[in-house]
């Protein structure tokens, strides 16, 4: 490797160590976030990760806008439409779990790219369904692309570093969950022009799945070429070399499975995120029968909602990031618990307002920014949860989020059970109630909601309880011991101020070639 | 603060809310009077092809209907039948002509002249499904004032294209084949470092 002249007098390890344009940590994950930088492999893994999910977004919620032209070809009843509105999200609860072991074995550069680029027959098959029950098959395996949510947050914990990882995982789920929203947008433009190309409705429709389809097979060929999983290297490098070992599935399942606060996170996921894609596909229909607006405006209000997430969901990670900075873990599990309740209680209210159209939208777009929040929010407590089976657990997670939607949907939005507006009221009542067990979560070393930490307490002891002694001694646990040791903060003002700077290990400052 | 601007948009949004509440004659079904007298070529049950077959619809005022002055226009539409209404919302009859969405299809829009008929093609973008015909009389601001429909039971099938062309299955298939093939070549390429 090239030397290059120091300008201050910081020498560390020798040059073997690479260099980054991107200032590290000691576990070399990334302690700044420069959001329009590729800087490799760091700000390029970003990019490549939430353009990815977007495109899987666009396919998955690509049928929605269109669906008054294809229920018309398909003579589609709204018992199939509800169907297939819950068969796209089904498909990606157990796509998710699958997603986070495959990100723990294989790293999520190959984990992703497989799922998005195996789905994306399902998109391009969308082009010649002719019944309802192809409708829902096509919307089912499409809907697995979801999975690839789980490798987005994998991937951002994997590259940056505990102050950052909040606002990271908040931006690249966030800008992934506006392809939802941008595609109510997209596909009607793309009819549009279609139809003006000369074809007839019923073939227009046809042809403009394609984009979303060419845009999802292109970004995942992307990821292949120019990601990176790690900051050091890709797993397979990584493994060989012997930097880091290759695990095992049941290993990473027990400790998965084991830890209380993965199944809590799931659950309250399931009512930030679920209710999210439950909203996403019944909105428009909301406002055009209570409302009677036209299509287009209630496809632009859905539109709408989708589109909070560019801000909302990353100003919910950057919460969580500030949170912790004034107070530690506390701060990060109050913050949560507080957005996602309010965001319950607008929910009820806007199942509540009927009196006016614009009131309505007024609610639902303050609703969207706290529901959204809460999602970015979540995954800032995450990353923190466990570190040998980080993939799983943020699978755990993910999955659960597919759950509470698909569980919304079939207990408040199908059939005639209940009207629209009780079944919102209704969902906003289990938001409340299901955010509650947030009061539960107990770290050790940070403590919870309610109670401060036990003293003595330490990250390092609560990450290499993950390990046996025999794997502690022979190393597997190195990168989860560095991790405990830039994560000090969590612990709250106190234990921050007394601890060494963020660069634990002095950075080259000057540009350097990576 | 963020949170401060964002209730004061509320605010704002709210109060300016009063305002639109959309003004217009509203037409009732039920109240209309059954003066026009409709028939239509299929025979009822009869199996058409969108795109290819043709329908004549004949209209006529009815005997003792009294007088027409009013009626400046006539629009005749194709209806869903109830059969193909059924569990499908975006077709429901609603009273209120302005929310009504049973009679969905234009087939003719012409100056009224007492009695008249039209020859349609069944267009490419009618959906599969049963219909019937109904003819309003339009007075001169378009409001419905009159109607008349094919018989009760009367209601004929149209079969549309499916959309589907040769080349979008061709390029179906292409696409698909492509990501898969470039997921397999990646994974080789992987393997063949990793046995490196």
């Amino acid at each position: 490797m090239e030397r290059q002249s120091k300008p201050a007098a910081m020498e560390v390890e020798p040059a073997s160590k690479p260099k980054f344009r991107i200032p590290v940590d000691s576990d070399n994950q990334a302690t700044e976030f420069w959001i329009f930088s590729f800087a490799r492999p760091h700000m390029s893994a970003f990019h490549l990760s939430w353009f990815s999910f977007f495109c899987c977004f666009v396919s998955t919620f690509a049928a929605p806008p269109l669906l008054p032209l294809i229920r018309d070809t398909l003579g589609l009843t709204a018992k199939d439409i509800g169907n297939a509105g819950i068969a796209s999200v089904s498909g990606a609860v157990f796509a998710r779990l699958a997603m986070g072991t495959a990100c723990d074995l294989a790293g999520p550069r190959l984990a992703s790219a497989a799922i998005i680029l195996l789905t994306t027959p399902a998109v391009y098959c969308s082009a010649i369904i002719n019944t309802p029950t192809s409708f829902l098959l096509v919307r089912f395996f499409t809907g697995f692309s979801l999975a690839s949510f789980v490798s987005t947050q994998f991937w951002m914990s994997s590259m940056f570093s505990p102050p950052k990882v909040g606002l990271a995982n908040g931006v690249a789920g966030g800008w992934g969950n506006l392809g939802g929203g941008a595609v109510q947008l997209l596909m009607p433009l793309v009819f549009a022009a279609v139809k003006k190309m000369g074809s007839t409705p019923f073939t227009a429709w046809r042809i403009a799945f394609f984009i979303p389809g060419v845009m999802q097979t292109f970004s995942a060929i992307a990821v292949l070429a120019f990601g990176q999983d790690m900051p050091d290297g890709n797993y397979r490098k990584l493994h060989k070399t012997g930097d880091m070992h290759k695990d095992s599935f049941a290993n990473v399942l027990r400790h998965a499975v084991s830890n209380y606060r993965a199944w809590i996170l799931a659950l309250t996921y399931g009512y930030c995120f679920g209710v999210e894609l439950a909203v996403d596909n019944i909105v428009a229909q909301y406002f055009y029968d209570r409302f009677d607006v036209n299509l287009h405006t209630a496809g632009l209000i859905a539109a709408s909602f989708g589109m909070a997430n560019i801000v909302s969901r990353p100003g919910g990670g950057l919460m969580s990031d500030w949170l912790s900075n004034h107070f530690g873990m506390r701060g990060r599990l109050w913050g949560l618990w507080v957005v996602q309740t309010i965001g319950g209680v607008l929910c009820v209210v806007l199942g509540v307002v009927d009196y006016s159209f614009a009131a309505s939208v007024a609610v639902m777009m303050l609703f969207s920014f706290f529901v959204q929040a809460a999602c970015g929010l979540t995954f800032g407590i995450v990353p923190f949860v466990s570190r040998r089976s980080l993939g799983l657990i943020s699978g755990m997670t993910g999955g659960g989020g597919n759950v509470g939607a698909v569980l919304t949907q079939v207990i408040f939005f199908r059939g005639s059970k209940y009207k629209t507006e009780t079944g919102i009221v209704y969902m906003g009542l289990m938001i409340i109630a299901c955010t509650l067990p947030l009061t539960l979560i107990y770290f050790p070393q940070w403590g919870g909601m309610f109670t401060g930490p036990k003293p003595g307490a330490t990250a390092e002891e609560y990450y290499s309880l993950e390990w046996t002694e025999q794997e502690r001694d022979k190393g597997y646990n190195a990168s989860a011991a560095r991790f405990a040791e830039n994560s000090v903060r969590e612990g709250g003002p106190k234990s921050a101020s007394g601890s060494q700077s963020r660069h634990t290990v002095p950075v080259d400052g000057s540009p350097a070639d990576v | 603060m963020a949170r401060q601007a964002m209730v004061m948009a509320l605010l704002v949004v709210v109060l300016a809310a009063g305002c639109c509440a959309p003004a217009g004659a509203a037409a009732y079904l039920s109240k209309l009077p059954v003066t026009l007298e409709v028939t239509a070529s299929p025979t009822s049950g009869e199996v058409l092809h969108g795109g290819e077959d043709e329908i004549t619809v004949t209209w006529s005022l009815n005997a003792t209907a009294g007088d027409d002055k009013e009626y400046k226009k006539v629009k005749v539409s194709l209806c869903y039948a109830p059969v193909s209404q059924k569990e499908r919302e975006w077709r429901k009859t609603h009273d209120d002509l302005k929310k009504d969405k049973t009679c969905q299809f234009k087939v003719t829009e012409q100056a009224y002249a007492g009695a008249g008929n039209v020859t349609y093609r069944v267009a490419l973008d009618i959906p599969t499904a049963t219909y019937y015909v109904r003819a309003y009389a339009l007075d001169a601001s378009g409001t419905q004032v009159a109607y008349g429909q094919t018989a009760t039971n009367y209601s004929f099938n149209v079969v549309s294209i499916t959309g589907v062309t040769t080349s979008i299955k061709v390029a179906a298939g292409v696409f698909s084949a492509f990501s898969i093939a470039s997921l397999a070549f990646f994974f080789f390429i992987e393997k063949r470092k990793k046995n490196n």
